[in-house]
């Protein structure tokens, strides 16, 4: 193993939403034997709604100067919260007139361009490796899984880090818990329509329901996925999507983090799955 | 609708590659792959990205910054992840959003859509704690968006009677959520927050460097 220490960043959802995806991040790594440390007074990375680069990049230079005091690459589990740093990483990294313009700003803003950004689906795979986790794991996870990826995963290219047609990480470590993957390709990487939730909810709601059917067509147990919003939008949401297109669907959704942790061997309570909207008893009965 | 040339702006190409994101736009060959793979065209068939790119190279200035397209934008990257001439279209209609909401702020455009309030409101969380706080967002843009307090505040119920319910059941919103007291009821706040302050003054909305 490459790795044994990294700087948290949980992200603005962690404190509300998507409290069961910060909840089983902690406990994954603890267990993976990877110590975390939550970047201090860290701020909001932007999210979907700061537009301007230059904005952007001071936000994310403030988190990104943080870790580097520490000397550590940041590690998180939010696929939006991963754009940003990554973009704004290497922004920073490759403009020393950005650098020097945003220190003006604020002695925090000092980032010197020396760490790395990463999310944890990423570090699972390509720098813990499978093989280490696959020592670790105390059961298996019997289900069925609709393996959901969204945006960010697979790109923009310059942030992208795994294939933008046919992502696979998730899906490997699916596998490598017992999981079965059902036919849903084609879906793995649509957008969940979140971004328009309090502008265009209509819309918004018509792109979640599509990925909600496909998954459970597929004859999915669950959708798995690693983005708050995604959480947000097909979980958070899928009552109200339910109601609104007067549609059944009862589709639990879990975070990636909570899977992984269940495999570990993690009291389900301590991962938030007893925090998602949809009620996730079904599947923790499948846990072997 | 024929093309008025003599409305035409020939620099409004340049205007767009000289904003952070919207350099390559010029590589632009017209496939239409953008506009084949963009989610919101399944939606809106009418919706079309590469139309947007030809517009934006012929100058039609005024025709692009009020279409209303410009707001159903998902930022989902699925264009620019296509697009075999990397003219990164997510990020030019970003900057087209941009130099529309300037001409709002100049009062030479209205903005047919709610998404600049809300990004605004999103902004200005930030500006004051540093990290989102939903419950300040929503009080600052449902108002806006429905024009009065008393409407926006009806909205606003609407669609989050069922869902704060759910989320304060879950204990991830509302008085007793959230494993603190009040968690969701309060700004969670950065200890920082005069640097976020000095950040938006610098770079944010009207900010000196705007
Ligand atoms: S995919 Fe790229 S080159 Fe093709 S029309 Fe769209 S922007 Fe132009
Ligand atoms: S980023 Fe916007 S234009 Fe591009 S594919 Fe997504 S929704 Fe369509």
């Amino acid at each position: 193993m490459s790795v044994n220490k990294l700087a948290y960043y949980p992200g603005c959802p962690s404190e509300g939403t998507a409290m069961e995806q910060h909840m089983s991040t902690e406990a994954v790594f603890e267990k993976l034997g990877v110590e975390l440390v939550e970047v201090e007074d860290w701020n909001c990375c932007g999210a979907a709604e700061v537009e301007d680069p230059k904005l952007l990049y001071a936000l994310n230079a403030r988190n990104l100067a943080i870790a580097e005091k520490e000397d550590l690459d940041i590690v998180t589990p939010c696929s939006i919260c991963y754009y940003n740093l990554e973009r704004s990483n290497k922004a920073l990294k490759a403009d020393e007139a950005l650098r020097t313009q945003l220190k003006g700003i604020d002695s925090s803003l000092d980032y010197n361009g020396k760490i790395k950004t990463k999310h944890v689906l990423d570090v699972f795979v390509n720098d813990i490796g499978l093989d280490e986790i696959s020592s670790k794991l105390e059961k298996k996870v019997n289900v069925k899984v609709a393996p959901y990826y969204g945006c960010y995963i697979g790109r923009p290219p310059e942030t992208a880090f795994d294939d933008p047609d046919n992502p696979v990480l998730m899906d490997k470590l699916i596998e490598l818990i017992g999981g079965e993957i059902v036919p849903f390709n084609y879906m793995k990487t649509v957008c969940c329509g979140g971004p328009l939730m309090m502008t265009r909810g209509d819309i918004a709601f018509d792109m979640a329901r599509k990925i909600l059917d496909v998954a459970k067509n597929a004859g999915a147990d669950c959708i798995s996925l690693a983005c708050p919003l995604c959480g947000m939008m097909l979980d958070g949401k899928q009552a109200d999507i339910e109601k609104a297109l007067g549609v059944t669907i009862g589709l639990p959704v879990i975070y990636i983090t909570q899977l992984l942790g269940l495999a570990l061997g993690i009291e389900p309570n301590k991962l938030g799955l007893n925090k998602n909207a949809v009620d996730t008893k079904e599947i923790l009965g499948k846990v072997v | 609708m024929p093309i008025k040339t003599w409305e035409l702006d020939p620099n409004f190409k340049n205007e767009i590659m000289s904003e952070a994101g919207g350099e390559h736009l010029a590589s632009c060959f017209q496939c239409s792959t953008c506009t084949l793979g963009c989610p919101i065209t399944e939606i809106i068939p009418s919706y079309n990205p590469r139309k947007i790119i030809q517009m934006s190279l012929l100058g039609m200035r005024e025709e692009v910054l009020s279409n209303p397209d410009l707001w159903v934008c998902l930022i989902c990257q699925t264009c620019t992840a296509r697009c075999p001439q990397d003219v990164r279209i997510a990020d030019v209609l970003g900057v087209l959003r941009r130099i529309a909401e300037r001409e709002e702020e100049a009062g030479n455009l209205k903005i047919d859509s709610p998404r600049p309030l809300f990004d605004k409101a999103f902004q200005h969380q930030l500006k004051k704690f540093g990290r989102l706080y939903d419950m300040g967002l929503a009080m600052e843009y449902y108002p806006k968006k429905e024009g009065s307090f008393i409407k926006g505040m009806l909205a606003m119920m609407k669609d989050y009677k069922d869902f704060g319910k759910r989320m304060f059941l879950k204990g991830k919103m509302g008085p007793l959520g959230g494993g603190s007291p009040v968690k969701g009821m309060l700004a969670s706040k950065i200890k920082q927050k005069d640097v976020m302050k000095k950040i938006f003054e610098e770079l944010g909305e009207g900010g000196k460097e705007k």
